[in-house]
């Protein structure tokens, strides 16, 4: 009975949304961070006998995950157009700069509320471009509207999200708000 | 050229031009706000696309084996066409979209589960009744343990005993004893042993596998035996066979093993005596001068509140029940209060502040169905009240308020409650230890999480409620936070227990 991989497994999926917000500081390429999460979740099981799963990993899934999203930020990235390897570089080092530490964790377990409270129009435009992964193009042909309009809401609806996840966390959190 | 809100969501679609990227790249090196506003959209971007299994009333769901969630699940081309056009309507008029999402589910790898057990003792890990098995060995070294087959076959296993499960219709024993009752719908049940392996064709049989012994015997139906060395041969009811050297044919005799009337009684006699020890244990621990709240769930049947057994002195008062009904604990004649409700609840007071804590209780969850699921919640939040309750994900959290403005902090533990654990007894405990600034989550006795302790400020309990949680600062409606199981034994002691105590309570317990 395997249950050491059943712990370590458990033991990571603790820290998850940890490691993604880590991965967000070192690789800020868009639908990146679930891959680095998933690779640093293969080996972290990989190597499952060598951690004590009691202890607090957030320091090595910190190192790790900073490895990992280096690490595939430059595989990804390489396959771009010289222009766009630049501009992605810019926005690395803006990202490593930022002072404060990664948020993400605190965040996301405030975002589902925030979500319900985002008006009916907007939650649908949440739901067709991110769950069901409809482009701005074909979103914008089908409501007959153009491209760029979309892509204004959609700009809108995140504005809305991160306004009402400042005023959450500033009330105590996703917890015991 | 767009502006730069539509440049970001381009960026963000990966469908920027090498002229869009160009432009991007001058607007945020120009501006930094915009660079600033960018990575603000990125990380939003980012959570949004992870919130997909977060929407519609469902948080993750608790996943043992999660090796693949990660993966982005796409969907069809067709169903997105169809939201798409449910949008114009919704963007036009005021029609919903009924969502396509798929979500992850549970999975278990589990076979088996052991249904009973009398005066048993493991050489492998300890396991409990109640709890799955996955493909591995078991190893005892008395008792009896019976196991109960996914496809249906029941096996009563005499320690000491080497049984290993293989799937849901198949095992291995090198060594033991063993009985067992095959339904027509497992028919087909195969269990392998050293010198052979016996087919089952519906029937109840006996098997075995002693040092030097192999034998089969047959008490109703029919079973194919392979021997290792030898052809098959078929065994009817009434007989016998040693294959561990030459078959020698014999006389079947069910007297030589447990049947599961045995167990039937055994057990019942079993749980008597684990209930007499436990009360004989409880009287040591009530007489701990730092136990100041212990409810034992043995209140007269039908009372609507919970007598304080802490003997301390200053100890804490008795627990009203609101809602919750009674039901049985961990064995016959050991009573437990069933949260189910929305307004189940029971309503207690620890006034004043305390250093150190420890909590600890006996609880049967029966699902995790909401987000926050409450084992003991301070009401309301703020100025070091605590939070002790299990996440929709199935981890064990601590959460301490701050005071003075300073933000909460929650000590998880990592997940333990997966689907696996449901409808089990199980001891759980939590300790806020100030000296070594230490919170430490246990679960059956054993160290989960050590976490270090940000603050070390006293807390302050307050009005409090087992299995629920009041929010007197909400006049519009609470969350609902209520626990959906059971709970049959409560503890709370104002000091640190260590970790041997912990383990000695969960045999306690």
């Amino acid at each position: 009975m395997n249950t050491d991989e059943t712990h370590a497994a458990q033991a990571f999926l603790t820290h998850h949304d940890f490691v993604k917000g880590v991965a967000l500081k070192y690789a800020p390429w868009p639908g990146l961070v679930e891959d680095i999460c998933q690779q640093v979740f293969l080996e972290f099981l990989a190597k499952e006998d060598r951690w004590d799963v009691s202890r607090d990993l957030r320091p090595l899934l910190a190192t790790m995950t900073r490895h990992v999203a280096m690490r595939l930020w430059r595989e990804r990235t390489r396959q771009q157009p010289e222009v766009v390897q630049k501009l992605a570089e810019h926005i690395r080092q803006l990202a490593e700069s930022q002072e404060a530490p990664p948020r993400y964790e605190e965040e996301i377990a405030v975002l589902r509320n925030c979500l319900q409270k985002l008006p009916e129009k907007s939650r649908e435009l949440v739901e067709l471009y991110y769950y069901n992964e409809v482009g701005t193009p074909e979103i914008a042909e089908q409501i007959n509207m153009r491209t760029d309009t979309v892509c204004r809401a959609l700009s809108r609806v995140r504005e809305k999200l991160r306004e009402c996840i400042e005023r959450s966390m500033e009330r105590g959190g996703a917890a015991h708000a | 050229m767009p502006e730069v809100d539509t440049l970001i969501q381009r960026y963000l679609e990966g469908v920027l031009s090498t002229d869009e990227a160009e432009a991007l790249h001058g607007l945020i090196e120009a501006n930094p706000e915009d660079g600033r506003r960018l990575l603000r959209h990125l990380e939003m971007d980012a959570m949004l696309r992870a919130s997909k299994g977060l929407t519609n009333g469902g948080m993750r769901a608790p996943m043992l084996l999660p090796k693949r969630r990660f993966t982005v699940t796409t969907v069809a081309g067709v169903a997105a066409l169809a939201a798409c056009v449910a949008l114009v309507g919704g963007w036009i008029g005021s029609g919903l979209i009924e969502s396509t999402r798929s979500e992850s589910e549970a999975t278990t790898a589990s076979v088996a589960v052991l249904t009973r057990a009398v005066n048993l003792e493991w050489e492998s890990p300890a396991m409990t009744v109640g709890t799955p098995l996955v493909p591995g060995v078991l190893k005892m070294k008395s008792g009896l343990a019976q196991i109960e087959f996914y496809h249906g076959a029941r096996v009563l296993i005499e320690g000491p005993a080497e049984f290993e499960l293989v799937s849901a219709g198949e095992a291995t024993c090198t060594r033991g004893k063993l009985s067992a009752q095959v339904p027509p719908q497992a028919k087909g049940f195969r269990i392998n042993t050293p010198k052979g392996t016996i087919v089952d064709l519906g029937t109840e049989f006996g098997l075995d596998v002693s040092s030097g012994t192999s034998e089969v015997h047959v008490f109703k139906g029919e079973v194919e035996l392979h021997p290792v060395s030898d052809a098959m041969r078929s065994l009817k009811e009434g007989q016998a066979l040693s294959f561990a050297g030459a078959p020698t044919s014999l006389a079947a005799n069910p007297l030589g093993f447990a049947s599961l009337g045995d167990i039937d009684s055994r057990t019942v006699d079993s749980q008597r005596m684990e209930l007499e020890r436990w009360k004989a244990k409880s009287q040591i621990l009530n007489e701990d001068s730092a136990l100041k709240l212990r409810f034992d769930f043995q209140d007269r049947l039908g009372s609507r509140s919970l007598m304080n057994q802490a003997g301390a002195e200053g100890r804490n008062g008795d627990g009203s029940i609101v809602g919750a009904e009674w039901t049985q604990g961990r064995w016959p004649g050991k009573g437990a209060l069933e949260f189910r409700n929305v307004s189940d609840r029971v309503r207690l007071s620890i006034p004043g502040e305390t250093k150190a804590l420890t909590l600890a209780a006996c609880v049967r969850i029966n699902g995790l169905d909401r987000v926050f699921n409450s084992l003991f919640m301070s009401e309301s939040w703020g100025d070091r009240k605590i939070h002790w309750q299990i996440t929709r994900d199935g981890l064990i959290r601590l959460g301490v308020a701050g005071s003075g403005g300073d933000r909460h902090v929650d000590y998880d533990a990592p997940v333990f409650f997966t689907p696996e654990r449901f409808g089990r007894w199980i001891q759980i405990a939590v300790v806020f230890d100030p000296t070594a600034r230490e919170v430490r989550h246990y679960a059956e006795g054993d160290l989960i999480a050590r976490l270090p302790m940000k603050d070390a400020t006293p807390l302050r309990i307050g009005i409090a409620e087992l299995g629920n949680w009041n929010d007197s600062r909400q006049k519009g409606g609470v969350a609902i936070r209520h626990l959906s199981g059971a709970m049959d034994e409560f503890a709370l002691w104002d000091r640190v227990l260590r970790d041997d105590e912990i383990a000695r309570l969960a045999r306690w317990f």
